[in-house]
């Protein structure tokens, strides 16, 4: 099954399944975060990262342990 | 007392340590200024003469004894409760001591106003605040930089000569790099953090100084550190250029501004420059956006977003709720981004003493229209900003963002990034830079104080 990038097909479902209001305004800026985010965030969760070391609450004032 | 004004923060503390100037005298020749200077670039929301006059009179003799700074709407002060920038902030906030506060207090600094900021602490520009945009000094037409607009533009103006910022994605060394400041992102977890209201939430916010050069970071980062960061000498550094999108697509005149401050920086380091591939920059971009946005979700439902104040720009209404559509899964993958980039920059710094590129691809937009010419095409500024600002907040290092040169007589800068707890190495590394072009860059006086821009 294909990914869906539009807007139409995303958003409204999204704040109706929340319970989240939204105006016309608010709707523009929604699609237009929405289209600059999602590819990216579907190319992000595609990445294969069963192979990343888990670094549980890391430390992020140091150097990761190795 | 103009001439007072106009030193830097470590000559006002000196002379006031001397007994050559009085503090007193500079307070109230400090809110003077900014009387003066401030309505035409609205960097400072706030002033309070009777506490700024009671924190002197209780003044310690500390490092920092009767010096003026600007604090960011990001931090409570005892008399006041930040606003971040915003109508509303989805978080409880009351007046109180934050550790920047008491850090600085203890140093005997006094607070003389608070500093703007962009609404909510979500843009590079500064450009919306429930204040009003605060303006670029350099250019009153031009954005100041976000999120920390407000300090940035109170110390380029010479309002007072150290600001506290706050920096989450970048929102320290974007606005030094468009006001010509110098802006130390600190390692996480390095700087004083408590009374914030994200504090033992987000991974990513720091608090860190805003000064016209290290010297003066060195001096107010130090007490936010509560620890003395002494000054080395950089010698033999082994400059990394990171390749790419970040370091090429980027203004001409940016571009051939931090080639020559990076060959400055080798030169007077008797160091070395090497070519570094970093081929997860634009994933880690992406993953610093969705960690830092979704930790903020906790103060978050549905009927607070169905009820929020009608005075936050559509913008920060809109970006608030598409936060709530954000799927879990696209977040734990960020966070283990998140691993690999640590994992990476570990080795990476290995081989190299810091990474350099510029802090940002073009000079300050306009605040009616925050977009960016550059090679690729015209983007929002935003978009173009955090491609070098994200990777030091995702994994921790430390970044700092130095003036060293000039375009259409706006300010360019170039962003190193080190090791984390090397954030000494960065100042050493900046004043070599300012070493090696005598100063020019740092010194440089934007036209608010009736100097003549600069050119390159």
């Amino acid at each position: 099954m294909e990914a869906a990038n539009s807007p139409d097909d995303f958003i409204p479902a999204g704040l109706a399944a929340l319970g989240i209001e939204a105006d016309e305004i608010e709707l523009a800026v929604i699609g237009a975060a929405h289209q600059l985010f999602w590819p990216a965030i579907l190319e992000l969760i595609a990445l294969d990262t069963s192979q990343v070391p888990a670094e549980r609450s890391p430390d992020l004032s140091q150097a990761p342990p190795r | 007392m103009t001439e007072a004004l106009d030193l830097s923060l470590r000559e006002q503390a000196a002379a006031i340590a001397a007994g050559e100037l009085g503090p007193a005298e500079l307070l109230e020749a400090t809110l003077a200024r900014i009387e003066e200077r401030n309505p035409a670039l609205n960097a400072v929301v706030e002033t309070f003469p009777e506490h700024s006059r009671e924190m002197l009179a209780a003044a310690p003799p500390g490092p920092l004894r009767g010096v003026p700074v600007v604090i960011k709407d990001e931090w409570p002060l005892p008399w006041r409760a930040q606003r971040f920038g915003a109508a509303e902030m989805l978080a409880e906030t009351v007046p109180g001591e934050s550790g920047p506060y008491r850090a600085l207090r203890d140093a005997g600094a006094v607070f003389v106003g608070v500093g703007n900021m962009h609404e909510l602490g979500a843009s590079s520009t500064g450009n919306v605040s429930v204040y009003g945009p605060a303006r670029n000094p350099w250019d009153t037409d031009r954005c100041p930089g976000g999120s920390s607009s407000g300090p940035a533009a109170a110390v380029a103006a010479r309002l007072v000569a150290g600001a506290v910022g706050a920096d989450g994605v970048g929102s320290i060394r974007y606005p030094a790099a468009y006001c010509g400041l110098t802006g130390l992102k600190p390692t996480f977890g390095r700087s004083a953090m408590d009374g914030h209201h994200m504090a033992g939430v987000s991974t990513t916010i720091v608090s860190g100084a805003l000064c016209a050069d290290a010297a003066d970071c060195r001096l107010l980062d130090s007490a936010l550190f509560g620890e003395e960061l002494a000054a080395g000498d950089a010698a033999g550094l082994r400059i990394g250029v990171i390749r790419g999108e970040v370091s090429e697509d980027v203004d001409p005149a940016v571009r051939e501004a931090c080639e020559i401050a990076i060959e400055d920086l080798r030169r007077e380091t008797g160091g070395e420059v090497r070519e570094v591939e970093l081929p997860e920059l634009a994933t880690a971009t992406l993953a610093t956006v969705l960690i830092a946005n979704s930790e903020s979700l906790g103060s978050i439902t549905p009927e607070r977003l169905n009820d929020l104040d009608p005075a936050l720009s559509p913008l920060g209404r809109g970006l608030l709720k598409y936060r709530a559509l954000l799927p879990a899964i696209a977040t734990i993958k960020a966070n283990q981004v998140r691993t690999i980039a640590r994992h990476t920059l570990a080795s990476v710094f290995d081989e190299v003493d810091v990474l350099a590129c510029p802090t940002v691809p073009a000079v300050a937009p306009p605040l009616e229209a925050p977009m960016v010419e550059l090679p690729s095409g015209t983007l929002t500024a935003d978009e173009a900003n955090v491609r070098a600002g994200a990777l030091a907040n995702l994994t921790g290092i430390p970044a700092i963002s130095v003036p060293v040169g000039s375009t259409e007589g706006l300010p360019v800068a170039l962003h190193l990034q080190a090791a984390w707890g090397r954030d000494e190495l960065l100042l050493d590394a900046a004043e070599a830079i300012e070493n090696a072009n005598g100063r020019r860059w740092v010194e440089a006086a934007p036209p608010v104080q009736g100097a003549e821009p600069l050119e390159a």
